[in-house]
């Protein structure tokens, strides 16, 4: 299963190597990773997408949990949330091939950051899935010269934040 | 933030506002955390923090002429790791090493990762290149913080100046708490010569470890749970506690033997927890697991209960987890690592919190409700076990047998003296037949199984127990590991005991490559063998250097051995061809182990081998 994990992590020297070396430590990949601060310049906020049995997530969780560095952590895909994710595409175009740009970024509502008519630059936020699509569409209208994705980002649905949220490992049971 | 900056109200530091230079700032800080002894070698970069600790002694020395704060120059920085690590083992205080950067840092790379799965409190304290000269492949400039940032329950590398002296009382603090672990701070050398003031307060926020921490801390047992587990317990008919390292590391040795005496209920201990029950009561198994008693491990495949604590499941214990304590109809679980909880096997109950005082708070729900069960069955049981698969070698050999050794070492000792050893067979020998009747009597490198462990480690423990019986029990192999240590002993006049099994080869290796590789000698038929230990020995300075060849001369040499006054080494000529037993192969389950010729076996096994993959 995939797995979208929230980490408030402080911005020490070496702190995101820790964090992510012990994915590859344990064996796992991470398919996605953003990191930012946070309004707090000392708090980065981390998030990762993973695949992987929920039991073994959740394992790899107490193992993150453990990091000196890392503040909070919550797995996401165990409640309702909010994911997003942005993606810039650069695409070269054939004679005619803007006026299928405009009905692509009209389709997807996505953003022409520069309208070179033989090299057009696309910029989309959305849900990770509709992203995908969306690079395999305008891959059939011109040829894809750059893919950059952000990667997703994600919060919790309603008041609870990541800051907010109680251990949900259970120490007695 | 600045509020938990200075939250303790201590009282002020008689040092505070002075002015000093970050070096001194660091010695100032580990004489406050009672640091008597340090472990390590200097060099470039770490130079200003070494002068440091030379003033400091010269200001503060003892009355009678001793410096406060020893520092001990080992043959190379992995003997300073392995001092330190044997010093926190023994003393259950923090082991501290002072290595200079690059190569000085690397090298305790080993004893670092050592102590991290072991978990062993030491905090490792590294020379860098000056903050303008990192990233430039300077001379002697390694990448510290990432490549101890993997191996070490935490690293700082510290390059804001004013935050040096949270920094190091940090350190130690994560060092300790929770599950303890190794720390290693990184110190650029322009960092030891800043000068600024002393506050002699204040650590690092640390937000989330310490709020995880003190939730672990406040999380005390409750009446719901005592009585879940004591229900559990008056269902079952052959309860076992199967206790690992967190007990000795815990200090929760005696809450157990009180919570294990007085409902009757025996106790197998893992490598790490020898000592956590005395091994000379009548329900005491020793230890368990690959190379454990056949009687521990018949026991664990009897159990109706098993009660876990400290312990997590390993694969040295539980090689096959799903027929890991087949029988148990329930298993408990004590921990202070949540992440231990059902990482490995799943457990019907379970309590994350401070070993010592929840075992007292299990202990006294379990006298309020005036829980009484008879386990006298299961006590015959087990008696009827230890006597009919007890440990046993073959007595009639021509040749010295590994175990008679120990045996006449252990006549001697009596269950009371510090016991260090390499990695291999002269290791689970050792864990065999010594007797442990309290804790902190054993060190052993169990998770890494770092070979060289046993010398330096020997060397640290004698350092915090001046008046001890240390002794190293070593094989060849793992004795030249760290040989150069040997000079360490002599040099600083510690009455340390050296013995080294010599079977000419890794004798482990060999096992397996008979045992799973048909024979096949792979390097282990090109070990080294010229050395001739006893001179190396007397060209180290031992006054005492002997070798044991003749089983006749067995106990008039060993007694001269352990009576020596000082530093003492013996060589003893073992049968090659000793193995360990019982043995439950990787990946087995303990309805596969085999006992060997001369240890009473159940069952008769069949001999199935072990899977390619378990083969480590």
């Amino acid at each position: 299963m995939r797995h979208v994990i929230s980490v408030l992590l402080q911005n020490e020297v070496g702190a995101l190597t820790r964090m992510t070396g012990l994915f590859s430590n344990r064996g796992y990949n991470i398919d996605t990773l953003n990191v930012a601060p946070t309004d707090d310049p000392l708090v980065s906020r981390v998030t990762l997408v993973i695949s992987g049995s929920d039991k073994a997530i959740a394992q790899l969780n107490t193992q993150l949990a453990k990091l000196v560095d890392v503040v909070n952590i919550h797995d996401m895909t165990l409640g309702e949330h909010f994911e997003r994710e942005l993606a810039i595409l650069k695409l070269k175009l054939q004679t005619g091939g803007y006026a299928k740009v405009i009905g692509l970024a009209k389709e997807f509502g996505a953003d022409i950051l520069d309208d070179a008519q033989i090299s057009c630059t696309i910029q989309l936020t959305g849900k990770p899935a509709m992203i995908d699509e969306f690079v395999r569409a305008a891959g059939r209208i011109g040829e894809l010269s750059a893919v950059a994705r952000s990667g997703s980002v994600a919060v919790s649905k309603g008041e609870v934040t990541l800051s907010s949220y109680a251990r949900h490992h259970r120490l007695t049971g | 933030m600045s509020t938990e900056l200075d939250a303790s109200p201590m009282k002020k530091h008689p040092l505070a506002g002075t002015r000093m230079s970050g070096a001194d700032v660091v010695v100032q800080v580990l004489a406050d955390e009672n640091v008597d002894t340090l472990f390590g070698y200097s060099g470039g970069a770490i130079l200003p923090t070494y002068d440091a600790v030379f003033r400091f002694n010269d200001k503060h020395r003892l009355p009678n002429g001793k410096s406060p704060m020893s520092l001990i120059v080992p043959a190379n920085e992995q003997g300073a790791g392995f001092m330190a690590a044997g010093y926190a083992r023994a003393s259950g205080n923090v082991g501290v090493v002072m290595v200079t950067s690059g190569p000085g840092a690397t090298n305790t790379v080993t004893p670092v990762r050592d102590c991290m799965a072991d978990s062993v409190p030491i905090v490792v304290i590294c020379g860098q290149v000056p903050t303008h000269a990192i990233g430039t492949d300077a001379f002697q400039e390694a990448p510290v913080s990432a490549i101890m940032g993997a191996i070490a329950k935490h690293v700082f590398l510290v390059t804001d100046p004013t935050r040096l002296e949270a920094t190091i009382r940090s350190a130690f603090e994560i060092a300790r708490t929770g599950r303890p672990g190794p720390v290693v701070i990184d110190i650029p050398k322009d960092v030891q010569n800043w000068e600024g003031e002393f506050t002699g307060t204040g650590s690092l926020p640390l937000h989330g470890y310490r709020a995880r921490l003190h939730s672990v801390l406040n999380n005390r047992l409750d009446d719901h749970a005592c009585e879940r587990l004591y229900k559990m317990l008056a269902e079952s008919e052959r309860p076992l506690i199967y206790a690992g390292g967190g007990v000795i590391n815990g200090n929760a040795t005696k809450p157990m033997r009180r919570f294990a005496n007085a409902h009757g209920i025996p106790v197998a201990t893992t490598l790490m927890a020898l000592g956590a029950s005395d091994t000379k009561h009548p329900l005491s198994l020793h230890m368990l697991g690959m190379h454990g008693t056949a009687f521990a491990n018949y026991a664990v495949e009897d159990c109706d209960f098993l009660i876990t604590i400290g312990a997590r499941f390993d694969d040295r214990v539980a090689g096959d987890p799903n027929n890991f304590a087949p029988n148990a109809k329930n298993i408990a679980h004590f921990d202070v690592d949540v992440s231990e909880i059902g990482k490995v096997k799943n457990v019907d109950w379970h309590h994350i919190g401070v070993l010592s005082r929840d075992l007292d708070d299990l202990l006294a729900y379990g006298e309020r409700i005036a829980f009484r069960k008879d386990f006298t069955k299961w006590h015959a049981e087990v008696a009827n076990l230890k006597d009919k698969h007890r440990m046993n070698y073959d007595r009639e050999s021509e040749l010295i047998q590994p175990y008679a050794v120990i045996e006449e070492i252990n006549r001697l000792a009596g269950g009371q003296a510090i016991i260090s050893t390499g990695v291999g067979q002269h290791q689970m020998w050792a864990a065999q037949y010594f007797d442990f009747r309290e804790p902190r009597l054993w060190l052993t490198s169990g998770s890494m199984g770092t070979m060289g462990f046993g010398l330096p480690a020997a060397i640290g423990a004698q350092f915090a127990h001046r008046d001890r019986l240390v002794i190293d029990i070593d094989g060849d192999g793992s004795m030249r590991m760290n040989i150069g240590e040997l000079e360490t002993a002599t040099t600083y006049g510690l009455p340390i005991k050296v013995v080294v099994f010599n079977n000419f080869g890794d004798g482990m290796v060999r096992q397996w490559q008979k045992l799973f590789y048909q024979g096949r000698m792979s390097g282990s038929d090109k070990s080294l063998h010229r050395k001739d230990f006893v001179k190396t020995a007397e060209a180290d300075g031992f006054k005492f250097a002997k070798r044991l060849d003749n089983k006749d001369d067995l106990q008039a040499v060993i007694k001269e051995f352990i009576d020596f006054s000082g530093p003492a080494f013996l060589e003893v000529i073992i049968d090659p061809d000793a193995g360990v037993y019982p043995m439950v192969g990787p990946g087995l389950s303990y309805a596969k182990m085999i006992t060997g010729d001369y240890i009473v076996s159940r069952d008769t096994p069949d001999d199935e081998q072990p899977g390619p993959s378990e083969m480590f």
